[in-house]
């Protein structure tokens, strides 16, 4: 018995030891995903998606004839596992640009990466990691800059801020009530998670601004399944508009729950709670709520959709084609941006973290992407936000209806350049 | 007295209560301590260093918990709420007041042993499982309501933020690097494990130990149970306030999503697969759930090329471990790997000629 258990023992090991010397030229890329965690109901769909984009780069030639080989671990949306996993790809698999997830972690590792001038690509989209520079907020308060911090997509601020305005605009301006009373707002979120709280400050400077009023927020787990008493709370304020910052399952917790107690305001959703599953999840609820979506649906008619769908099919089989989300283009987006990256520092000779950065992404002006429904990107040595156009969508009867594309930065030059970076 | 302790005569209680009765004993704590003070830290690479300081800050961690539920019979299911309060209270401290690191760290051990003993005044009442739904209502109260909504409004920093580089120093010593890190929560888990193991040995310690085995027994002989029993709360807590204070050096940021419950019971976990009532049993639970997790790591790693998914089927993997472990050690060594320890001690102490 201990024999064949020795016997096996070594086989194993010696396995190990074949398998362990890699190709020849590689470049290791790391991935800490929420596979089983607290935003797995996003997180799931978006690490197969890293890992399908990763193929799909490696087979159009990878980085300039390097392949990527990507080194992919959950991570549970637990801070402590994520910093653990993050130190081993740094020490051990010395990995040069790492793809994150949560707004937790990533703004906890922050100034650990940028001491270890490592390349940070997040699924992440706060704004507390556009500026590369050191800042000082309006209270006189200093802030670190993150420069290794990137991301494809609008922030979460600029979210919220387009999304208000549109909803402003296009819905408010339309009701009867426009014009007599001022409108009210209401914010859902969790206030210990850093993702969901992160955009709030910045939804009620633009609801000053738009001359809206701010009820007081109300606090939903991001693993809610039911919302009751938060909506209670929420109906005595008598709001207009509630904006949800949670992701899917429990913004679409929060939106039923509305609906059944007969609250009738409309819903706004950060784009980590707006995706396909928010309507088969909220049901008739679903009906007129309004989110961001900063990259294409799964299986719209873009550039390059043939090829996340054929990736798809081809790794994950297993996984039914109607249970794949948008959650895999946003994973696409952010892995071919990083393909770009790297390829411009490779083209410049500097393949590390600073080349990458500094030779890879900041050079990139209005760049397109491969992928269709994806802004054109800018990344300058001041300003990490890639763009200014905030694409405001409505759900409607089964479909996804563009209501409005905010451009920030033409309706607030001022402000886009000086005040709103980094917050 | 000389190399084997076999055959040692003492004269005296002081000599009884030594914690290092023979030279031979001496020389391994010596050893000990250039291991973890000098060999370690100056040939270890960055990963090792930032493996055994989770190491440390676990241990950091379950001191408390094994004092409470190890020593003292109060068991704990809310321990990572005082972790935060010593976290956000030298986190503050140096943000608001500059006061200096080393400062803040018995200061926010002070905040959280007082914090700890206002969520310990119930165990005056209750016992068993209705004490682990009050130490489960202080997390939830501390972390997800107290801390999220009211300290985060201090200084208008919201619930997470990170310490600008440089604010964390001892004197002109910058804690940074791995290996300063690695240093800062060496030193600090020496130190209270000496403070608490000499605090077990006296009549403090023995009072607990007493009220853990019996508190009607132990009141009939004249021991004051609330006052121990506080005591022994305050005491945890601050050795948790200490360890926040210390564990904010491994990132320099800090938010509530860093004390979840889980950590709570994970600490538990530690001191039920290391050994309840037992100081060694706090390190080897530590180092058996850190170390363990990451050789699983190791090997799954390599095995990522034939079989891909399975670095992400990973935490399944290392929760299951967890509960594993904990089912089996609870089933064939309930006393923990201490004893465990124990065992193989005597037996290469009395080698060969066990009697």
């Amino acid at each position: 018995m201990i024999r064949r258990l020795f016997i096996w023992l070594t086989a194993f090991s010696l396995a190990l030891v074949l398998v362990g010397p890699a190709a020849a030229e590689e470049i290791k890329v790391g991935a800490i995903n929420d596979m089983t965690g607290a935003t797995s109901d996003v997180g799931k769909d978006y690490a197969l998606g890293i890992a399908e984009a990763v193929a799909y780069v490696n087979d159009q030639g990878g980085i300039n004839g390097k392949k990527i080989k990507l080194i992919q671990l959950d991570y549970g949306y637990r801070i402590p596992e994520a910093i653990t996993i993050y130190k081993r790809l740094r020490d051990l698999d010395k990995v040069i640009v790492v793809q994150g997830w949560g707004t937790g972690d990533t703004e906890a590792l922050s100034p650990t990466i940028t001491r270890d001038k490592m390349p940070y690509i997040s699924a992440s989209y706060s704004a507390h990691l556009t500026s590369p520079q050191a800042w000082k907020d309006k209270d006189g308060k200093d802030h670190p800059g993150t420069p290794f911090n990137l991301f494809f997509s609008s922030d979460y601020s600029s979210n919220a801020r387009g999304a208000l305005t549109a909803w402003y605009e296009k819905v408010w301006k339309k009701s009867k009530e426009a014009g007599k009373r001022k409108p009210k707002l209401v914010c859902f979120y969790m206030f210990a998670s850093p993702y969901a709280s992160a955009p709030i400050k910045a939804i009620k400077d633009q609801a000053a601004l738009l001359g809206m009023e701010v009820g007081s927020d109300q606090d939903v787990s991001l693993t809610a399944i039911d919302t009751k008493s938060q909506v209670l709370g929420a109906r005595k304020e008598n709001p207009d508009v509630i904006w949800h910052g949670n992701t899917t399952m429990s913004c679409a917790a929060a939106i039923r729950d509305c609906f059944a107690l007969g609250l009738q305001v409309s819903h706004l959703l950060n784009n980590w709670g707006f995706d396909e599953n928010m309507p088969r999840l909220a049901q008739e609820a679903a009906e007129g709520v309004i989110g961001i979506a900063q990259c294409p649906l799964y299986g719209q008619d873009v550039a390059l959709m043939d090829q996340v769908i054929a990736y798809a099919k081809k790794l994950n089989p297993g996984v039914p084609q109607d249970k794949r989300l948008l959650r895999t283009t946003q994973a696409w987006a952010n892995v071919l941006l990083m393909a770009e990256g790297m390829k411009r520092a490779d083209k410049a000779g500097d393949l590390t973290g600073e080349g990458i950065v500094k030779k890879g992404f900041e050079t990139m002006n209005n760049w397109q992407m491969a992928l269709g429904g994806v802004a054109p990107l800018t990344y300058t040595a001041g300003d990490h936000r890639p763009q200014s156009v905030i694409n405001v969508y409505q759900y409607s009867k089964g479909k996804f209806n563009l209501l409005d594309a905010v451009d920030l930065k033409a309706r607030w030059p001022e402000k886009w350049d000086k005040e709103w970076l980094g917050w | 007295m000389s190399y084997l302790p076999c055959g040692v005569y003492h004269e005296f209680y002081k000599q009884d209560q030594a914690w290092w009765q023979t030279r031979f004993v001496r020389g391994k704590m010596i050893l000990l301590g250039l291991l973890v003070f000098a060999v370690v830290p100056l040939t270890a690479g960055n990963y090792t260093l930032g493996a055994l300081s989770e190491v440390a800050y676990t241990i950091l961690g379950a001191l408390g918990v094994q004092l409470l539920i190890g020593y003292c019979g109060q068991i704990t299911l809310g321990h990572a709420a005082f972790l935060a309060v010593g976290g956000y209270t030298s986190a503050l401290l140096m943000l608001q007041l500059h006061l200096p690191y080393v400062l803040t760290m018995p200061l926010a051990g002070v905040a959280a042993g007082l914090w700890s003993v206002l969520f310990g005044l119930p165990s005056a009442k209750v016992k068993g499982f209705y004490l682990i739904m009050t130490t489960m209502a202080a997390q939830f109260i501390t972390v997800d309501f107290v801390i999220t909504q009211y300290v985060s409004q201090v200084g208008g920093r919201g619930q997470a933020f990170s310490l600008p580089p440089g604010t964390m120093k001892i004197g002109p010593w910058v804690i940074e690097s791995d290996r300063s890190i690695y240093y800062l929560l060496a030193v600090t888990t020496a130190l209270l494990t000496l403070a608490l193991a000499n605090l077990l040995r006296s009549r403090v310690g023995r009072a607990w130990v007493a009220i853990r085995d019996n508190d009607i027994a132990a009141e009939a002989m004249g021991i004051n149970i609330v006052y121990y029993k506080l005591l022994a709360f305050f005491t945890a807590g601050f050795i948790g306030g200490v360890a926040g204070a210390a564990g904010l050096s491994r990132l320099a940021a800090i938010s509530p999503e860093h004390f979840p419950w889980f950590w709570s019971l994970w600490l538990v976990g530690v001191i039920l697969i290391g050994g309840a009532g037992s100081l060694h049993g706090v390190f080897f639970g530590s180092l058996f759930m850190v170390l363990v997790m990451e050789a699983l790591k190791f090997a799954l790693v390599p095995l990522t090329p034939i079989f891909p998914q399975l670095a992400m089927k990973f935490l399944f993997l290392k929760e299951a471990t967890f509960g594993l472990a904990i089912a089996v050690f609870l089933i064939y060594e309930p006393n923990g790997l201490a004893y465990r320890w124990w065992q193989i001690k005597n037996y290469f102490n009395l080698w060969p000629f066990s009697y």
